[in-house]
């Protein structure tokens, strides 16, 4: 009897696969609900969504280089991102060639994010982006810091050889012979460099393109509290960090955005705007109540448990 | 029915991927280890075809052997100086060997010398533009409002703006006077200052922790979502359904 433990020591000692399954458990019912959290975006989103949707920033029909370094071990946040961006930028009839340096898995996940992106602009009856006149894929470069470099330098070599097979034809042709590319021989020639990152390309891409192009920055919530320093700076144009970012930019995609002293920059409403960011952000506050409440239960615990000692 | 039935398949092992590496949190088995060598198997199988088919061929077979014109492309004259490349990756394998691992220092010396004559270059385009924007103004320019107006007048210093750069000094100053280690001081004012930067960056990095946590919640998030939503609600039941 002497032996029993207290409802405190009981809390405290809660086995840990008890929590988990508790939170997967509040994970899943989440999901069901469809709700759009209010948000406020940040001014990091904001500045991305102007620098991604202003005529001026971006004129529509340009090209822009689009680095992929993510793959399905952060999808949570980085295909959120990516579906996002690739609906503004197929909205905007921006082109874009696509690379990686991170992953060699990352080409073939962008590649399958671009077709479901297709699919539903084909259920709605719009045009679906094509491989040559709309993008490039420019495949995996190995070595994040040399071919940022080799980038930087001079895109065209750095590039040099890879090739892309035009719609009907049976034939690789260099991907400087496409519309995409066909204007672009260096990396100023681009009005934006997007990177969509899992890891740490971002910041290699700060240090060897060093301010020659606009910069714009799509990474997880691992990185964020990093690339703020460099958005402070100037160095980042625009970012979108984590999930956060994804509800963010959906709900600017859906409601456009007003700044005093700026120019207004529209909204894409009456189009699919929210998607995965709106999906998982509900879910992801009741986890985060759920993280507090055992925070405070356990603190709660042991000074209980310690003051009847 | 075979096109029809791939997808849920394809979806029916994901899940089962899932499922099998997550059991990890309940005890590592043989079931999760099974699941891991899996994908690690997998994913060394897909980068070496990634690396041969993605770039390999594309940046260095290609420009060596070159080829002969065909439709729309020209003839490139192949150029043998890139065959010196081998032997230098080849180098690299023999790490492996004991009595001849020194020759693995060969490539791995290359890649450190290249590496660090771009460092100078590289400290500056990350580090120079951050220093540069630390230098913020101490002293206003206009009083005619505190607060900076949603307007502001062009090139003008706020009251509050001077209040901000100066909270922001004081966080660069303490947190940089925390990492003085090479000499013992009795000041108080910079024992003060290093003990404030201490909990600034404990503040710090706290935020950094809740950013990080977020991260590892929605990658759960995702993983039920792939479950329970894209497998079961849009895949099974409209299958089951639909038969």
């Amino acid at each position: 009897m002497a032996n029993e433990k207290t409802i405190w020591e009981k809390l405290q000692a809660i086995d840990r696969r008890v929590l988990y399954t508790l939170l997967m458990v509040i994970a899943t019912v989440s999901l069901f609900f469809k709700v759009n959290v209010p948000t406020k975006p940040g001014q990091p989103t904001k500045d991305l969504y102007r620098l991604l949707v202003d005529d001026e920033a971006l004129p529509e029909g340009s090209t822009v280089i689009l680095q992929s370094d993510w793959t399905q071990s952060t999808r949570g946040e980085s295909a959120g991102q990516m579906e996002a961006l690739l609906r503004i930028l197929m909205r905007r009839n921006i082109k874009f060639a696509l690379l990686s340096v991170a992953d060699p898995q990352a080409p073939l996940v962008a590649r399958n994010v671009i077709r479901a992106i297709n699919l539903e602009r084909k259920a709605k009856n719009q045009r679906e982006y094509q491989v040559w006149e709309d993008y490039v894929n420019l495949g995996y470069f190995p070595n994040a810091e040399g071919t940022s470099n080799a980038i930087a330098a001079n895109f065209k070599t750095a590039v040099a050889g890879r090739k892309e097979t035009p719609p009907g034809s049976a034939t690789p042709l260099d991907v400087f012979q496409s519309p995409v590319l066909s204007k672009v021989s260096k990396v100023e020639d681009v009005p934006v460099y997007i990177n969509v990152t899992g890891s740490k390309t971002s910041n290699i891409l700060i240090e060897r393109l060093g301010g020659r192009v606009p910069f714009a920055a799509l990474v997880t919530g691992v990185m964020g509290p990093e690339t703020l320093n460099y958005y402070q700076s100037g160095q980042v144009k625009g970012v979108a960090i984590g999930l956060n970012g994804v509800a963010e930019m959906e709900s600017l995609m859906e409601k456009g955005l007003v700044e005093t002293g700026k120019p207004e920059v529209k909204s894409f409403a009456g189009e699919t705007n929210y998607g995965r960011g709106m999906a998982y952000y509900l879910a992801l506050h009741t986890c985060l109540v759920l993280m507090i409440v055992a925070v405070v239960v356990g603190n709660v615990a042991m000074v209980a448990a310690r003051k009847k000692k | 029915m075979q096109s029809e039935s791939y997808p849920i398949i394809k979806l029916f092992v994901g899940v089962a991927c899932t499922v099998g590496l997550y059991s990890v949190l309940y005890r590592e088995t043989k079931f999760y280890r099974f699941f891991e060598h899996m994908f690690l198997g997998l994913a060394a199988g897909w980068a070496m075809f990634a690396l041969w088919g993605e770039t390999l061929k594309s940046t260095w077979w290609d420009r060596m052997v070159g080829s002969v014109a065909d439709e729309g492309n020209p003839a490139v004259p192949g150029y043998w100086a890139w065959a010196l490349l081998l032997p230098i990756g080849v180098m690299a394998y023999f790490v492996v060997s004991k009595k001849h691992n020194w020759i693995s220092r060969i490539p791995i010396g290359i890649i450190l010398g290249l590496w660090s004559g771009q460092q100078v270059q590289v400290w500056f385009t990350r580090y120079g533009p951050q220093m540069q924007s630390s230098m913020k103004p101490l002293f206003p320019t206009t009083w005619s409002e505190f607060i900076t107006p949603l307007q502001p007048e062009a090139g003008a210093v706020y009251p509050a703006q001077v209040i901000g750069n100066l909270i922001f000094l004081l966080t660069l100053l303490s947190a940089m006077s925390y990492f003085l280690f090479s000499f013992e001081t009795k000041s108080k004012l910079f024992n003060g200052m290093t003990t404030w930067g201490r909990w600034l960056l404990m503040i710090g990095f706290g935020a950094i922790f809740g950013s990080t946590v977020m991260t590892r919640f929605t990658l759960m998030i995702d993983r039920m979502y792939f479950v329970f939503i894209e497998f079961f609600q849009q895949g099974l039941i409209p299958l089951i359904g639909g038969r």
